[in-house]
């Protein structure tokens, strides 16, 4: 479960022959389980492919498939964690996280069981009962992964989800979650400006180009992490080091750099 | 730090106490019969709650006055909210109403003054229909906006959770909403208040706007002074149940808090 | 929010189809007889006796000699509250002991609604000019000082701390650096203070005056002259409308020149 396939898609805003052309023939296939990030310079749409995923945007031509079905309109089986978390500031964080629970009208023990296990997942058993302004940045980061993780999506969809996080923040978060990705593995689109954050996570990283965007590059992140084994390392730093990291890191800063010249030229 | 204020802040109050019976008494630079002394102050005050003024004793006009804008001012609410969420959250509803709201909100509640006794006489009635129009407008205006300001990504986080629209309203847009329509909500009750008092002064048979209309007809500043403290006291008391409300329910948001 | 927005087109239909259902059925209730013509003229009757009123005389006066002094009184008495309650404003803000002394009164007598000042005023100052002035005064006062007191409190503290470093002397750090920082939350507090103005001086007059809008109205009420109690709404809609558009451009001239979004 959890196929997403971009078939030739294109999206202009505005009226069709005047407005501007934001995507255009996009074509990319993103397997079951598997964890692709989109890098690509500001403006070009990577936050859009991702809101057509969740069904708050439409398409102007091709087609987007989860589950081999066209996405119509927004729904749980494709949870979404945004950048600036989102949360009820009027619900706790216990009610935060059961809220999309209660929409599928789960019944209140197994509800309570659910939330009671992601809410131990995230480390968060403490805060339950507390106001998402009472929460530091990174924690209400947490809840809202925790709200998209307790509807048991077919796809996760997070949109720059660390982009509002302080650095060491940052990097706690993107420990915790590859730590989640082997304890719950999920197909994730995860769209980032971060080059380092998309090769620590990814198994693919797409490159897009500049407006109109598509995809570039697609570069494979996978075989190398598992023949140098990144996932025996604890900390992000130590596989920061690794020559194999540096390299592919490397890579695609170059591939993204032609992108920035040709936007100054 | 709090100490000294509220310090300041008595010895303010006990200034003005002070200056006024400087003023009217001891000097007498205040000539008699432009501003009443604290002995005639409290001559009115006994007079008025014990033997009655006006056709009423104090707490009775206090009290009529009170109830009038506590149910206007309610009926204004559940009117002027619900209202305020549509034209918020339906475009269609916005473009059809708007112009006639616009068209009617420049007209201040006391011009309708007038009208209302036209339509209703001097009696209860009238009064309702000045204050809800007075209370309506910022009701709505506020709520309107208040739906208009929810972040987008609130509604998205709703969608995408597959919240049926009953529970989108009640859960996220009225909650989300609630901070301004608080603002509305006290702005609504100023302008009751104002609108009561003209329109007690314009002509009625009981209330505190009564009170100062045969006060001032009589010539009688010491009634006069009892009736603006009382118009004081009610828009104070109203003013601060209003916040013990607003502490309650928006006991999440970080001003609520303070 | 719900939906996207609507064409242009699509809006300016609905809107109008708002304006037709609403002089649609005020148009129909009393030409139909629903509801006698002495409470409800139509919109014809209304805007006939407008036109009537500007030559003929109603309370003494024609309709444009009654705004003329309503406005009058309007102009004076918002200029004394925006001349006396803009520098205490400001006062309160920069001294603490202002705010400290003046704050606690301030509060306390804000609670009492500006038209229950009528009988005093009308006892000091009479019914002819003086006491609708001080009404005014009384509902344009305090949105000036909150306003003023609002601006110089939040004067950007790295202005100050700049104006320090340069070696700016007191005065001028008044004049030049806290004064015109405070100048948007000014002006907001002056619109406010217009609407709040203009409708106590409406209330004004309905209780004690002899010539004005308001005074038209209360006569006209007494002899159920609904259409002229009409007419007078309109003129007061009308003019408190043109006030409110002559401050809201002067604000968002002021918040362009600033560069904050207008």
């Amino acid at each position: 479960m959890g196929a997403i396939r971009f078939d030739n898609v294109g999206k202009v805003f505005g009226r069709a022959n005047s407005g501007f052309a934001a995507l255009e023939a996009v074509d990319l296939d993103i397997r079951e389980r598997e964890f692709v990030a989109i890098v690509g310079p500001s403006g070009c749409g990577k936050t859009t492919c991702l809101r057509m995923v969740a069904g708050f945007e439409s398409v102007s031509s091709g087609r987007v498939l989860v589950n081999d079905r066209v996405v119509k309109a927004p729904g749980s089986d494709r949870a979404v964690v945004f950048q600036q978390f989102a949360l009820f500031p009027w619900k706790t964080v216990r009610q935060n996280i059961e809220f999309g629970l209660r929409n599928k009208r789960t019944p209140r023990d197994e509800r309570n069981e659910l939330v009671d296990d992601v809410l131990k997942l995230m480390t968060l058993e403490s805060h339950r009962d507390a106001y998402p302004h009472q929460l530091s940045g990174g924690m209400q980061q947490r809840v809202a992964i925790a709200r998209a993780y307790v509807l048991d999506p077919d796809v996760l969809l997070m949109d720059e989800p660390f982009g509002a996080l302080d650095a060491q923040t940052r990097v706690v978060m993107q420990e915790e979650l590859v730590r989640l990705a082997r304890i719950n593995p999920r197909t994730v689109l995860f769209i980032t400006h971060a080059v380092e954050e998309a090769v620590y996570l990814a198994d693919r990283v797409a490159i897009m180009s500049r407006r109109p965007g598509t995809i570039k590059e697609v570069i494979d992140v996978k075989t190398v992490r598992t023949s140098e084994d990144w996932d025996g390392f604890e900390k992000i730093e130590d596989v920061m080091d690794l020559e194999s990291f540096v390299h592919l890191r490397t890579r695609i800063w170059k591939s993204l750099r032609e992108e920035k010249v040709a936007v100054d030229g | 730090m709090r100490n000294r204020k509220a310090m300041v802040g008595l010895g303010a109050i006990a200034g003005v106490v002070l200056l006024w019976f400087a003023l009217t008494r001891w000097f007498g630079i205040i000539p008699i019969g432009r501003f009443p002394t604290p002995g005639e102050f409290w001559d009115a005050l006994k007079q008025i709650e014990l033997r009655g003024f006006a056709g009423s004793r104090l707490h009775a006009h206090a009290l009529h006055s009170l109830r009038l804008i506590v149910i206007s001012f309610l009926v204004a609410v559940a009117t002027g909210i619900p209202l305020g969420l549509l034209m918020g959250w339906n475009r269609r509803a916005e473009a059809l109403i708007n112009p006639v709201f616009m068209l009617i909100r420049p007209i201040p509640p006391l011009a309708w003054i007038p009208l209302a006794i036209l339509w209703l006489g001097l009696g209860d009635a009238a009064k309702v229909m000045v204050i809800w129009f007075a209370a309506f407008v910022p009701s709505v205006i506020n709520a309107h906006a208040g739906v208009r300001n929810i972040d987008r990504s609130m509604i998205e986080a709703a969608r995408m959770m597959g919240t049926p629209p009953h529970r989108l309203v009640m859960e996220v847009i009225v909650p989300a909403a609630m901070p301004m329509i608080f603002t509305g909500l006290r702005l609504s009750l100023q302008a009751s208040w104002t609108t009561l008092v003209a329109a007690e002064l314009v002509g009625a048979l009981v209330g505190v706007g009564f009170v100062l209309n045969v006060a001032q007809q009589d010539i009688f500043p010491a009634m006069i002074l009892v009736g603006m403290l009382t118009v004081g006291v009610l828009g104070w008391f109203t003013t601060y149940v209003l916040g013990l409300v607003e502490r309650r329910v928006l006991a999440w948001s970080v001003q609520g808090r303070a | 929010m719900e939906e996207r927005p609507l064409y242009l087109t699509s809006t300016l239909l609905y809107g109008f189809a708002g304006l037709v259902v609403f002089f649609g059925v005020w148009f129909v209730l009393p030409t139909t007889g629903l509801v006698p013509v002495q409470f409800l003229p139509s919109p014809i009757t209304v805007a006939e006796r407008v036109a009537t009123l500007t030559t003929n005389r109603f309370a003494g006066a024609t309709l444009p000699a009654h705004i003329a002094y309503s406005f009058t009184r309007f102009i004076s008495g918002f200029a004394l509250a925006a001349l006396i309650g803009i520098p205490l404003g400001l006062l309160m803000g920069w001294f603490r002991i202002v705010d400290e002394i003046a704050g606690p009164i301030f509060d306390g007598l804000r609670f009492i609604a500006p038209i229950a000042w009528v009988p005093f005023a009308a006892l000091w100052f009479g019914t002819g000019i003086g006491g609708p002035i001080m009404i005014i005064f009384a509902g344009a006062f305090p949105p000036c000082v909150i306003n003023a007191y609002r601006g110089a409190r939040q004067v950007d503290p790295r202005l100050i701390e700049a104006a320090e470093m340069l070696g700016t002397s007191d005065m001028r750090m008044m004049t030049n650096i806290l004064l015109p920082a405070s100048v948007p939350s000014i002006v907001a507090g002056l619109r406010v203070a217009a609407g709040l103005g203009w409708q106590s001086l409406v209330g004004a007059e309905l209780i004690v005056a002899s010539t004005g809008v308001g005074f038209m109205m209360v006569q006209a009420q007494a002899n159920v002259a609904t259409s002229t109690v009409m007419s007078g709404m309109v003129a007061i809609g009308i003019v408190g409308l043109l006030i409110d558009i002559i401050l809201r451009w002067g604000e968002a001239a002021i918040r362009r020149r600033r560069g904050l979004n207008a």
